[in-house]
């Protein structure tokens, strides 16, 4: 036993040292010794308590335990994510060493929206989406909005009247908002607030006719019947709430959502980011994980780097289609 | 079956492992509390990762006791320091400071822990009874009655600025303005950052709190040298608790701190550093003695502490009731329901009652473990006082450092604090009350944020503001309360006098 532990601190040792440990073969689980060291930092562009730290705090103890490497969190929240990713992409070394939790979309809406904000995902090495959560349409649960379709109707009806919350401006609310009334060709009163329980909140107490959010957030109110779910923004019905209709199914061609991932700076060796998105394979794997994944009402949708690489451009590029549409038409409004 | 509930809970608090994760939080919370810059929000925060190995209700009683204990720490810092160790200590300065330079600092920590107990008694109390019930209030509040809300505290500026008007109302325009820094809440337009990713969100206002208070007292110590050293200290041998006859004439004053406390707590949007202000104001409002106020008047600490310990009874309503976290520490605490597995919604007080009843049983029983803690931990505290300037003040400043940098982990923030600690410095050399530039950083926001979104709502109609009940009686108020710091208030009240003068003579 005690030679084995011995073994094994060499070869980790090796392995740091000589910066790649593909000759080590070792006998347990794990694999290979981690290149990018022991200890790896995740910048987090958010407060600890929100989406992304409840994903951190469920995801890295599997991952920790999978790779045998600490995880520590840094903290450094501000400008919606947008000085930790800045960070990411312009200071941080791409060894390994440091990763970051990378939201869609405001990771692309960020800079896309601002042109003070600067790093864009080319300066990232995306490494593999965890959870995806896809975007509801919840009504008060005395709403006169039955279906989706009252309120379209009443929408084309009176132009501009129907009040419609979401999460934030350049969040996948209020993307999704857009989206929808260019797919159905009618005019909400979009009411941008600060986050997610201010908008679904202000629906519940019938301060605006609509809210549009995301699922793992609303689903214990629409459980519980104090919100109504009129539709969801996926492809298929989902598994928890299997009697809402998709936007698709009725007409309407709108998939969104708000994704969590993990991204390194470019530049990050490709079997580093094999490593860590192979350990966050196994870990999406794992039944254990799998069900308290569940318990929080956590989408898993995981992707390997190439697919989420492809995800990420494939998005940047509609919210810049988007966003050069309206832009005019949304800070033109603001006064 | 509530009541089964409750008995389960209560049992469930006397398990040793619950009481001692109560008395362990009551005393992190007292530390943190008490250190600037370090926030409940972010001591719950930090203590979860610790959690996840304890039961459920064992790991979030321990986080309740921290919440509400670090509501009262924070005044200890306010009362020794006149550095508020939270944002919601910070009404606490005004008189807690003064007294304990009259060298009564054991008592005006007596009456902030007594104030506190009995403002988080009141608050336990009507959590335990009346949280369902008053979950629904949370629901009214929308952005329209928030902003009227907003408007009625930026009144408050009048009365903290008395005596100097103009200066008060220059500090408290300021501090609007400096509110709007940031982000436009419903266009996303960077305003006033000049390009600085770093203000983006705005000015974080517990570094701007930390600046404005702290930076300024560290240069008075310096300046003071040690000179008269004699007459500043206090000495720790003055009684902490309040006599009986003393306690009498502030009860009538907690209690309805208390009640609005809970008040402020249960609508979404406003916390501690709101309520703090609110109970602070009606208290001088009430007062006879209302010129005694700033100069280390009893009332004057008892009114925000017994405020700001009530409010986490209210900010948990509307999180139990119904899953809206009333507050940004009740915030934090849902993340820690999730992390247990609890998801936070309705179903807290049906499929999880047990746990939650247990935390509500919690609260209450960190009320009275904080005030035992709290008696025992102050003593050591007062001996600050003793500590020579030259000591202190390079201390203060170190906190303020680490407290400002420690909050984002941003080296900016230092830079940040450091220039809002040279605006109090000037503040205080030119004789402007910093007070009210802090309650405009405070309602900057909110005012911005739901004025706005109440235009979207109300298709760019100022009539919402009168047509929506809840909003046209608080706008009236504010009216009220703006007259009554005016001139024509007093000139009313003359005329009155003149034209019944007569008739009685």
């Amino acid at each position: 036993m005690q030679t084995r532990i011995l073994a094994a601190t060499t070869a980790g040792l090796l392995a740091s040292v000589m910066g790649f440990s593909t000759a080590l073969a070792q006998e347990d689980q794990a694999g290979q010794d981690y290149v990018g060291g022991d200890e790896v930092t995740v910048l987090m562009g958010f407060k600890p308590g929100g989406g992304s730290d409840a994903l951190a705090q469920l995801v890295q103890p599997f991952l920790a335990d999978e790779m045998g490497v600490n995880f520590v969190n840094q903290y450094q929240p501000g400008a919606v994510g947008a000085i930790a990713w800045t960070r990411l992409a312009k200071q941080i070394e791409p060894d390994g060493e440091t990763i970051s939790i990378t939201n869609t979309p405001m990771l692309m809406t960020n800079y896309i929206m601002n042109e003070a904000i600067t790093y864009d995902i080319s300066e990232l090495t995306p490494i593999a989406n965890i959870v995806t959560d896809p975007g509801v349409v919840v009504v008060a649960k005395d709403s006169p909005y039955k279906n989706f379709d009252d309120l379209i109707n009443a929408a084309k009806e009176n132009p501009g009247t129907v009040t419609v919350g979401n999460s934030g401006v350049g969040g996948d609310d209020w993307f999704s908002t857009i989206i929808l009334s260019k797919e159905a060709g009618v005019e909400f009163q979009t009411v941008p607030f600060q986050g997610d329980g201010p908008s679904w909140t202000a629906a519940m107490g019938g301060k605006i006719d609509a809210s549009f959010n995301n699922v793992g957030i609303t689903y214990p109110q629409i459980e519980a019947g104090n919100l109504r779910a009129l539709a969801v923004f996926a492809e298929e019905r989902l598994p928890s709430l299997p009697d809402v209709p998709t936007a698709k199914e009725l007409g309407y061609d709108v998939v969104a959502g708000s994704s969590r991932g993990y991204s390194a700076p470019a530049g990050l060796s490709e079997e580093a980011r094999q490593q860590l998105a192979n350990g966050l394979q196994r870990v999406t794997e794992d039944p254990e994980f799998q069900k308290a994944a569940a318990d929080r009402a956590m989408n898993i949708d995981f992707m390997g780097p190439e697919k989420y690489t492809a995800y990420l451009q494939d998005q940047e590029q509609r919210f810049i289609e988007v966003w050069d549409e309206i832009k005019d038409e949304v800070q033109g409004s603001g006064s | 079956m509530t009541e089964s509930f409750l008995l389960a809970g209560l049992l469930n608090v006397f398990d040793p492992a619950n009481l001692l994760a109560i008395v362990a939080g009551t005393l992190i919370g007292i530390v943190v509390g008490s250190m600037p810059g370090l926030s409940a929000t972010m001591a719950i925060a930090l203590l979860l990762p610790l959690t996840f190995a304890m039961p459920p209700e064992t790991g979030i009683s321990m986080l309740a006791a921290l919440y509400l204990s670090a509501m009262y720490g924070g005044s200890i810092a306010a009362i020794l320091l006149r550095t508020p160790g939270t944002p919601a200590a910070a009404a606490t300065v005004m008189d807690g400071y003064p007294m304990a330079m009259k060298g009564k600092a054991g008592q005006a920590l007596g009456i902030s822990l007594t104030a506190s107990l009995i403002g988080g008694v009141i608050s336990s109390i009507v959590l335990l009874t009346f949280a369902p019930l008053l979950g629904s209030l949370a629901l009214h509040f929308g952005p329209v009655e928030l902003f009227a809300v907003a408007v009625l505290g930026i009144t408050i500026v009048g009365s903290l600025s008395s005596g100097a008007m103009i200066a008060g109302l220059f500090s408290g325009v300021l501090g609007l303005l400096i509110a709007t820094i940031g982000m436009d809440p419903t266009t996303g337009t960077p305003r006033f950052t000049f390009g600085e990713l770093n203000l983006f969100s705005g000015v974080p206002f517990t570094v701007a709190l930390i600046g404005l208070f702290s930076i300024p007292q560290a240069i008075r110590l310096i300046l003071q040298g040690d000179a008269n050293k004699d007459a500043a200290v206090s000495s720790i041998a003055d009684r902490m608790l309040p006599r009986f006859k003393e306690f009498r004439a502030l009860l009538p004053n907690i209690v309805r701190s208390g009640g609005i406390g809970v008040m402020t707590g249960l609508i979404p949007g406003t916390g501690g550093d709101t309520a703090c202000w609110f109970a602070y104001n009606e208290a001088k409002r009430f007062a006879r003695n209302k010129h005694e106020f700033g100069t280390g008047c009893p009332a004057g600490i008892a009114a925000p502490e017994a405020a700001n310990n009530a409010v986490v009874g209210g900010a948990l309503v509307p999180t139990i009731a119904l899953g809206i976290p009333g507050s940004s520490s009740t915030a934090v605490l849902l993340g820690a329901f999730m992390v247990h597995g609890i998801l936070p919604g309705p179903t807290l007080m049906t499929d999880h009652a047990e746990i939650t009843y247990t935390l509500l049983w919690a609260v209450l029983f960190a009320n009275i473990a904080l005030f035992i803690v709290g008696l025992l931990f102050t003593r050591l505290c007062v001996s600050v006082t003793k500590v020579p300037n030259r000591v202190v003040a390079p201390i203060i400043v170190v906190l303020a450092v680490v407290g400002s940098f420690a909050l984002n982990n941003s080296y900016f923030d230092i830079m940040l604090m450091l220039v809002f600690g040279m605006i109090g410095f000037a503040f205080d050399e030119f004789k402007i009350p910093t007070a009210p530039l802090v309650i405009g950083l405070i309602l900057g926001p909110i005012l911005d944020a739901s004025l706005q979104q109440s235009m979207l709502i109300g298709q760019g109609s100022w009539m919402i503001f009168l047509e929506n009940p809840i909003s046209a009686v608080l706008l009236a108020i504010a009216l009220f309360s703006i007259l009554q710091a005016t001139p024509i208030f007093g000139l009313a009240k003359k005329l009155r006098y003149r034209s019944s003068g007569p008739r009685n003579l």
